[in-house]
């Protein structure tokens, strides 16, 4: 059975001491921070220390940032490499796994106008190189992982699946970067998502959640047993974090209740009894 | 693999102990995690295939026993698996034993689709016209295996419809059965090829193959022998009668009424399945609001005609009976000496007379087959038989599927502990062998391809009930960086 963690936004209460009050009852094992720019996360510090001496687990931190590592802009990257680079630090003062982040998020989709990206693909694997050895480097030195996250082509140009991730973090030859999967996406990119989780398994280091329709896992058509006995087959041992909208019309607490069990539920043998 | 796994040569009695009960464990995680593996990574996006070298395509009665195992893994694959089957389907109702993927290379399996031309060649016969089968039909295992895919998980079942969806499509199947392959009269289904047994070579099939001329050895090119030792695999003088045969029915439209049928065999272990399957029909017609009484009237009628006539108190088992006569002054419909697994396999059905059931409970364990005294895994081949090999594929080697199918009936005799037995050494040899589709049953050694799809799915499946058995583990705290 997988741990699991809820991202903060996603909790009701005004501190994390509230959220994971609420976390716990509700069955999760953690929280997944969520580390804004402009070093806002670094700033946070004192609040994170107060939850951590009160017990709340923070095994990871995703990227919330308007740019990103592989941003066409020069300053943006850099930008976002110095941002990475302390939530990377924060994350292990933390005593957490690591820190999630994608090569860009809404910059450029080669399936919408214009269709061609301004950086050619020499550039653009150049870019992606760099900047994750430049963040792996750091992770390794502060005993964390970095965490790739493959997007769908609607939300990125560059890293779609999980074999473009296994490919480029091979050619980096880090052990501090892994590949942070998540469930909507592979949907998309995936032609056989559990196929493609056995194929990537020594190099996935994390694992967020949410149906094919970006809800919470259950909300949707996704074949979740055949995606988590995949994720148990490759003995993943991270938690499978909660990043999703939470369907409408229906109680936000409620919704974030129904994912605990439902995972449990669907990772299981078979959800009911197989009889003979 | 070692010897250790189901060692115990012949006649070095005494018997092996009996593998002792114990907890789910760690070793079995580990198992459980490989088998899946093997499903995952034999899934074509739509069924699953047997082995990806030496069988690319779907096979019938591999799919239902891989949907058994797979139901524990994903309920809407092994949904789908049955779905896709039952989807290539003929018009006169028979589930082909083969459905091509047309994405594998002609050359990658014979006989390949060019040969059997079921489009073209099965049209009469309401053949599917956009995906090409073979013609020949595998042993009836389906609806029990949609009955077990359903019980895997109702909810998503019903929400899918997906017995409603099956369960006229399986009628169809038994329809046929009943319809067009009664060719003795008796009220069994007779095979009319030694594939459709799905024991392809087994020695019951020696005589009434003799007869059958063989197709000239440079008409055909086998592809079975490019991933498969040759002294494993059947005979180059056995595949040109396969190849005869077939073609000859091919050549008569696969019209059961038309054809010769010059092999014709009322099979135990094809018709035990079917009645299986009737009670398995009987609980889905239930299920969907139906009347299950036409399925367990022909069920009883069924168990009825294999008793009357393929059970023989001699030979303390079910014999297989040949429907023709050969030239040698044989008359037709004589019982086949030759001691098959498949004899066993009678001990599905839930009816048998007690006499019936104490002695195919002797048998199994007795000099033929020494299940428990001499061998840990049931033997597809009397042990003591002149034909016995123990690497030549269905001449004596142990098979997952059959071995299943057992642990099953001596658990509905009453047999728990001997089942429970069968089960540990099942899932042993399976973990041992890397899940080989069939083992020399005295050494334990892995025979065939590896990774086969039904020894990891049935592998699950014991799997899957142990885990529900196992007394609740202490909970051990998990290792956490984060707390």
């Amino acid at each position: 059975m997988f741990r699991t963690a809820c991202q903060e936004q996603l909790l009701p209460g005004a501190t994390l001491q509230e959220k994971w009050e609420f976390a716990q009852a509700a069955g999760y094992d953690g929280i997944e921070l969520r580390g804004k720019g402009d070093h806002h996360f670094r700033e946070r510090l004192p609040e994170l220390r107060g939850a951590k001496a009160d017990g709340v687990p923070m095994p990871t931190v995703c990227v919330d940032m308007p740019h990103f590592f592989a941003a066409f802009d020069a300053d943006r990257r850099r930008d976002a490499l110095a941002q990475m680079t302390s939530q990377l630090s924060v994350i292990a003062e933390l005593g957490g796994a690591g820190a999630q982040t994608p090569a860009s998020y809404g910059m450029f989709s080669r399936r919408l106008p214009p269709f061609t990206p301004p950086r050619g693909e020499e550039e653009e694997r150049e870019v992606l190189l760099s900047g994750l050895t430049e963040l792996g480097e750091h992770a390794r030195a502060e005993g964390v992982t970095l965490f790739l996250e493959p997007l769908n082509r609607y939300e990125d140009h560059m890293v779609n699946r999980l074999e473009q991730a296994v490919e480029l973090i091979r050619a980096v030859g880090l052990d501090s970067v892994r590949i942070g999967i998540d469930s909507y996406h592979m949907n998309i990119e995936e032609a056989d998502p559990p196929a493609a989780i056995v194929a990537a398994a020594p190099y996935i280091g994390h694992a967020q959640v949410s149906d094919s329709n970006r809800f919470q896992p259950g909300a949707g058509h996704l074949d979740w047993p055949a995606w988590l006995g995949a994720l148990e087959s490759a003995g993943y041992q991270g938690h499978l974090a909660l990043e999703c909208r939470l369907t409408p019309h229906l109680d936000p607490a409620e919704a974030v209740r129904s994912v605990p069990p439902f995972l449990a539920r669907m990772s299981g043998a078979a959800p009911c009894g197989a009889g003979r | 693999m070692t010897s250790s796994a189901v060692a115990v040569g012949p006649g070095t009695a005494p018997a092996p102990p009996p593998a002792p009960a114990r907890p789910f464990g760690q070793a079995d995680r580990a198992l459980r995690r490989r088998a899946c593996r093997v499903l995952l990574g034999s899934w074509t996006g739509h069924s699953t295939v047997p082995s990806h070298g030496l069988y690319p395509h779907q096979w019938s009665w591999d799919s239902a026993f891989i949907a058994i195992g797979l139901r524990h893994l994903s309920p809407l694959r092994a949904q789908r698996e049955l779905e896709t089957l039952l989807g290539a389907q003929w018009g006169d109702g028979r589930v082909p034993h083969i459905v091509f993927n047309r994405a594998v290379p002609l050359g990658a399996y014979f006989p390949s689709p060019d040969f059997w031309r079921s489009s073209t060649a099965g049209a009469a016969a309401g053949a599917p016209a956009a995906l090409e089968t073979s013609g020949i039909v595998q042993p009836p295992v389906h609806a029990l295996a949609a009955w077990l895919v359903h019980r895997a998980d109702p909810a998503s079942s019903a929400r899918r419809g997906f017995l409603a969806r099956v369960y006229p499509r399986l009628v169809a199947w038994h329809r046929y059965l009943a319809d067009r392959r009664d060719l003795g009269g008796g009220g069994l289904a007779a095979v009319v090829h030694p594939w459709e047994p799905g024991m392809d070579n087994s020695p019951c099939w020696d005589g009434p193959l003799a007869r059958i001329e063989p197709a000239a050895a440079d008409s055909f090119r086998r592809a079975d022998l490019v991933h498969g030792a040759a002294a494993d695999r059947p005979t180059d003088l056995d595949y040109g009668r396969y190849v005869r045969l077939a073609a000859e029915y091919r050549d008569h439209g696969y019209r059961d009424a038309a054809a010769p049928h010059p092999f014709a065999v009322e099979d135990p272990g094809f018709n035990a399945l079917l009645v299986a399957s009737e009670y398995a029909l009987a609980r889905i017609a239930r299920t969907l609001g139906g009347v299950p009484d036409v399925h367990r009237e022909r069920a009883a009628a069924l168990t009825d005609a294999l008793v009357e006539r393929l059970w023989s108190p001699e030979a303390g088992q079910f014999l297989s009976r040949d429907l023709r006569a050969d030239g040698a002054g044989r008359t037709a419909g004589q019982l086949v000496t030759a001691r098959s697994a498949a004899g066993l396999l009678p001990l599905l059905t839930p009816d048998l007379p007690p006499a019936v059931v104490e002695a195919l409970l002797g048998t199994v364990r007795g000099p033929h087959f020494g299940l428990g005294t001499t061998v840990r895994l049931l033997p597809s081949y009397d042990l003591r038989g002149a034909a016995f090999d123990p690497h030549r594929y269905w001449r004596g080697p142990a098979w997952f599927n059959v071995n299943w199918l057992l642990e099953r009936g001596l658990r509905l005799h009453g047999a728990g502990q001997r089942a429970d037995a069968l089960a540990e050494e099942i899932l042993r040899a399976a973990a041992d062998s890397r899940f080989a589709e069939y083992l020399d049953p005295h050494t334990g050694a892995g025979r065939g391809a590896r990774d086969f799809g039904w020894t990891a799915a049935l592998a699950l499946d014991l799997l899957a009930r142990r885990a529900r058995q196992a007394p609740a583990p202490v909970p051990v705290p998990a290792p956490r960086k984060d707390s």
